[in-house]
């Protein structure tokens, strides 16, 4: 059977590095899953949730801030600013957030990507944090 | 004896600094195994990077990115210095301030106006005692740098730089290359110079690959990501090399408070015996007068 495994690794450390049975990314476009067998791939990632489900059939999820995904062979490598996963992800302090993006004012339209890129990246935490 | 009495003083204070000394050299070598570990995850990334850098190399593209391009005429850059926040590091700090200020000065010769930024209390207050301004100074900069935190200065880097503001960046710092070699160097990091550490990770059988969006857009994402890595790892050697610096700096601390340790208990031993010698002098002089 063919295998697959995910390594997920960030600026500081490497969070997730185990063989898996299939993974969801999102890319910058939308939503992406990967099989064992999946075609050599290099894509640009987005703001959401990474989905992983393991042999046992058991699900993980991180929350992932940008990137790219890298499918070699039976490697998937993630690369991310920042992952932590959906569990540690509160609720409460998710809202914070969205409501401190919310007040932020942008005058020009550097700032304006700015503020709008952290309204997505805070209503994709909540809305995640929302499910467990 | 009063020379007595101040032997035994000093001898105590050396041994209560030596205390000092050795928990302090203790303290830097557990830190130390934490930055270095930090180092090596944090490599892991910058690997991961160049990999896909030298995939997108095979895959025919031209590489242009304004973050790539020499300026043809440099007249503002930007030196970022990286010193620590305490003190007791040996040599450390005035390293990498003695390549930093000589650097600064070769770009003023040449005419170029530069700016200095640095992070770390020991740099501030050396430079503000040379009464050199600086643009930025940072002191949050601890024994373990957070991404977030240099992402933010790497971003204001790379938005100064593709609009013009400078035309390149330097940094002065301490560069690990194994614990037992460190050595201050200032680095050209803008414009990039090449792409994922100069050495091009090579596979033995290319892979074609599907690039999403397209191998295009995904150069301009990796070349800043590729940035922030490489300015993330300056400021990661920096940490390792403090904590090793400090590590030094402490053994040789403790070994000369021991020898001084030393020294002293043998003088106070001598001057304590050339008592008790010149007493019993007296005793003896004194029973021969009475005879």
């Amino acid at each position: 059977m063919a295998e697959l495994s995910l390594v997920l690794v960030t600026p500081e450390r490497t969070l997730f590095d185990k063989s898996v049975a299939s993974i969801r990314v999102p890319l910058f476009d939308g939503s992406a899953g990967f099989y064992p067998g999946r075609a050599p791939l290099v894509g640009r990632l987005g703001i959401g949730e990474l989905r992983l489900v393991d042999a046992s059939g058991a699900t993980e999820s991180y929350f992932i801030d940008g990137g790219f995904v890298q499918v070699k062979g039976t490697v998937v490598s993630v690369l991310t600013n920042a992952a932590t996963a959906v569990s540690e992800i509160s609720r409460k302090s998710a809202a914070v957030k969205l409501e401190e993006a919310k007040a932020a004012k942008a005058k020009s339209d550097d700032e304006f990507a700015v503020v709008a890129r952290r309204l997505e990246k805070a209503r994709k935490m909540l809305s995640l944090a929302g499910k467990e | 004896m009063a020379n007595r009495r101040l032997l035994v003083k000093r001898l105590k204070a050396v041994r209560n600094i030596r205390k000092i000394t050795r928990t302090m050299e203790l303290i830097a070598t557990s830190r130390f195994k934490k930055a270095m570990d930090r180092a090596a995850e944090a490599a892991e990334y910058t690997r991961k990077i160049s990999e896909i850098v030298g995939d997108l190399g095979r895959a025919n593209l031209k590489f242009s990115h304004p973050l790539l391009q020499k300026r043809a005429e440099e007249k503002k850059s930007v030196l970022l210095i990286l010193t620590s926040n305490r003190g007791l590091c040996g040599g450390y700090n005035a390293g990498v301030l003695r390549q930093a200020l000589a650097h600064f000065r070769g770009l003023k010769e040449k005419g170029i106006e530069c700016s200095l930024e640095v992070s770390g209390k020991r740099g501030i207050k050396f430079l503000n005692f040379q009464k050199v301004s600086l643009a930025h100074s940072y002191t949050h900069f601890e024994d373990q740098p957070k991404f977030s935190e240099v992402e933010v200065l790497a971003s204001r880097y790379v938005e100064d730089f593709v609009a013009g503001r400078i035309d390149r960046l330097d940094v002065a710092y301490t560069q690990f290359v194994s614990s037992s070699k460190q050595f201050a160097v200032v680095e050209s990091i803008l414009p990039i110079a090449s792409l994922g550490g100069g050495t091009a990770v090579k596979s033995e059988s290319s892979v074609d690959y599907e690039f999403l969006p397209s191998a295009e857009e995904i150069l301009a994402e990796i070349v800043p990501a590729a940035f922030r890595a490489k300015l993330f790892k300056c400021f990661l050697d920096a940490a390792v090399s403090e904590q090793i610096a400090r590590m030094v700096a402490m053994k040789g601390a403790t070994e000369n408070a021991d020898e001084m340790a030393g020294t002293l208990k043998q003088q106070y031993n001598r001057a304590r015996q050339a008592g008790i010698t010149s007493e019993l002098a007296e005793i003896i002089g004194g029973a021969a007068a009475l005879e």
